[in-house]
């Protein structure tokens, strides 16, 4: 990004529509050209550099999320191939921190938005539902990492969490009833009345620009 | 197998460069006087992070999340999505590692197009008087180093192979450590490389080993212009081989074969027995086994640290104001990146030389490698991490990831116990 006109307007329209800052908007350009290679676009690849992205245990439902169709508001389901760096502002924008100058209804947009990325990342067939199995697929791969644990805990921590889901969600059950699963009102009324969402955003420090010599 | 670094190109100046010198020194003085540090460590990227561990962060959500009944198995689950969830987007946005093997970024620039990112057109005065700099480091610098440089390696080579046809004896010692100092300092001068020394009365002995951290191939020249090492490395071939075989002819340098390098065994066997000799001199090693950019420390590999020698640790720190002194070996080759120090302004660094340091009854190699690695950090300035250098070429050891993942899949076990339990 120079100093030519149209570069600046770009930049300025990205702001608009993510949210964040021109400093910030330049920083995150250098990082998504420091991932792409100096490519355009981004594909799932890319992500395999980062040491410390390798030690997450979700991190492939992480980088899944980046290129996902409902995170990029493209479409109702499927994956992308490869993203630009608009895309790239897209799925940083839901780790933005609420601010707190906005009024009440801001707010709980927000908080909505972050929290439908994270059940995005629950709802891997994109059907509406986290359903049983989606559960189940998460709790384990949060616990691959460890040999001791055998499917079956990991099997039994999920059921046990989508009884209680089933518990909040639904209140009393008749005893042939099935539970279809949680679907994004569940998912927002379990968290309600809990800040959580203050623990979805990255904090960016102030950068001063680069300053020309003095 | 630990990767060894070599005593490389030999440069020489007599110039006067009392000019850059004395900017320094009133640089320094101003400093001192408005008790700024000079080189402040490096400020931590573009996020704020927490400095927590896994285990609290994750208590903290889940004392957050749970303002009901404690046993709410679903939210325990689903608020520890949170903690992971951000910490992977943080990694993506900056991570401490692969920022380490790029040039630092600065604050103010230079005068140096090659370390401004967002270079562009500013002002008439400006632009006048980059180009003013242009034409003196290429057309006034250059040639002057050039030549110094030139004269500096011919001399280190005729100089030692004439002193190794001398007899072995105190004289032959006295006008090889002459000629070697000789040599270097010249090839200081031809960098233009403005050293400031802190406590020479560490310097290592005989005996001992020299550890310092890695930023380029400068390092061994502004070690070795102040004192007499034995080098360590591997035998290259055309100018580099030249230059090995006529030194160590003087005095006793380590040079492995490429296939030697391989065997650690063999290679540690080496190195004790040259350590064991107290007539013989110490030991300069790199430890990290790759060039790192200056602003952080890299894990030190064991391998010098088991030897069991005397420990004399080093920290090199380089001022960006006057030039980068990074190699970036994957980006440039040897010769571009002489070019490129030739032609920056100066190369201003300053090094300290720590206290000894020996291994502890209860400590082993690797404990004492950190040991070590803390103290060169701490002293210079530069953040001490505990990922290994050779990250820049190749990817996370399964061995490493497996680790973390058990520490928290065990936290998650233990609590959904607990809750069965109660």
């Amino acid at each position: 990004m120079g100093a030519t006109h149209s570069a600046s307007e770009e930049v300025r329209e990205l702001e608009g529509k993510t949210g964040f800052s021109s400093d910030q908007i330049e920083q995150l350009h250098r990082r998504f050209k420091h991932l792409s290679g100096d490519q355009p676009t981004i594909r799932k690849e890319n992500f395999n550099n980062i040491p410390d992205l390798e030690l997450n245990p979700i991190r492939s439902k992480i980088v899944r999320a980046f290129f996902d169709n409902r995170n990029l508001r493209k479409g109702p389901s499927g994956l992308a191939d490869e993203i630009n760096f608009e895309d790239f502002l897209t799925i940083m924008s839901y780790f933005r921190p609420i601010d707190t100058t906005m009024d009440e209804e801001q707010v709980q947009l927000c908080r909505k938005e972050k929290l439908r990325f994270l059940f995005h990342m629950y709802d891997s067939d994109s059907d509406g539902r986290i359903t049983l199995e989606e559960y189940r697929n998460v709790v384990e791969e949060l616990l691959s990492g460890n040999p001791h644990i055998e499917k079956e805990s990991a099997r039994s921590i999920a059921d046990g969490a989508m009884m209680e889901a089933a518990s909040v969600c639904v209140g009393r059950m008749e005893p042939d009833q099935v539970y279809e699963g949680i679907t994004f009102d569940d998912f927002l009324k379990i968290w309600q009345g809990i800040d959580i969402e203050t623990k979805m955003h990255v904090r960016f420090l102030n950068m001063e620009t680069i300053a020309l010599c003095h | 197998m630990q990767p060894l670094s070599t005593a490389c190109e030999v440069q020489g100046a007599w110039s006067d460069s009392a000019g850059p010198q004395w900017a320094t020194l009133r640089m320094e003085r101003g400093a001192k006087e408005k008790n700024h540090q000079l080189y402040k460590p490096y400020t931590n990227g573009i996020i704020a992070k927490d400095p927590t561990s896994l285990e609290e962060e994750i208590k903290e959500i889940r004392r957050s999340g749970s303002s009901k009944a404690l046993d709410n198995t679903l939210e325990f689950e689903l608020s520890d999505i949170f903690y992971f969830c951000r910490k992977g987007v943080e990694t993506i946005m900056d991570d401490e590692v692969t920022k380490r093997f790029s040039a630092e970024e600065l604050e103010s620039w230079n005068l140096l197009s090659r370390t401004n990112y967002n270079f562009q057109y500013i002002s008439l005065r400006l632009t006048v008087l980059w180009g003013l700099g242009v034409l003196i480091r290429y057309c006034f610098l250059l040639p002057l180093r050039i030549a110094l440089a030139f004269t500096g390696i011919s001399l280190l080579v005729v100089g030692t192979t004439v002193v190794g046809y001398l007899p072995n004896g105190r004289f032959k010692e006295f006008l090889s450590k002459h000629v070697h100092l000789m040599c270097y300092r010249i090839c200081v001068r031809a960098l233009t490389a403005i050293i400031t020394y802190h406590d020479r009365k560490n310097r290592p002995r005989n005996g001992g080993i020299c550890v310092a951290n890695h930023t380029s191939p400068i390092d061994v020249i502004i070690l070795a212009s102040d004192g007499y090492y034995a080098m360590v490395g591997q035998v290259h071939g055309g100018l580099m081989g030249v230059i090995q075989r006529a030194m160590v002819k003087a005095c006793p340098h380590v040079w492995f074969e490429r296939s030697e390098v391989k065997d650690r065994h063999l290679v540690a066997k080496r190195l004790t027995e040259h350590v064991q000799d107290k007539s013989k001199l110490p030991i300069l090693i790199f430890p990290e086994g790759t060039c790192i950019n200056n602003t952080s420390v890299m894990m030190f590999k064991k391998g010098s640290f088991e030897i069991g020698a005397t420990v004399y640790p080093v920290a090199i720190k380089y001022d960006p104001q006057f030039g980068d002194a990074f190699w970036n070996s994957s980006k440039y080759g040897m010769v571009t990146y002489l070019l490129r120090m030739m032609t920056s302004w100066a190369i201003v660094c300053s090094v300290w030389y720590l206290p000894p340091m020996t291994r502890e009854a209860e400590e082993d190699a690797v404990q004492f490698a950190n040991r070590v690695k803390s103290a060169i950090a701490r002293q210079g300035g530069l953040v001490d991490l505990l990922w290994d250098g050779g990250l820049k070429r190749e990817k996370v050891k399964d061995t490493f990831k497996e680790e973390q993942q058990k520490l928290y899949s065990k936290m998650i076990v233990g609590n959904h116990e607990d809750r069965s339990r109660s």
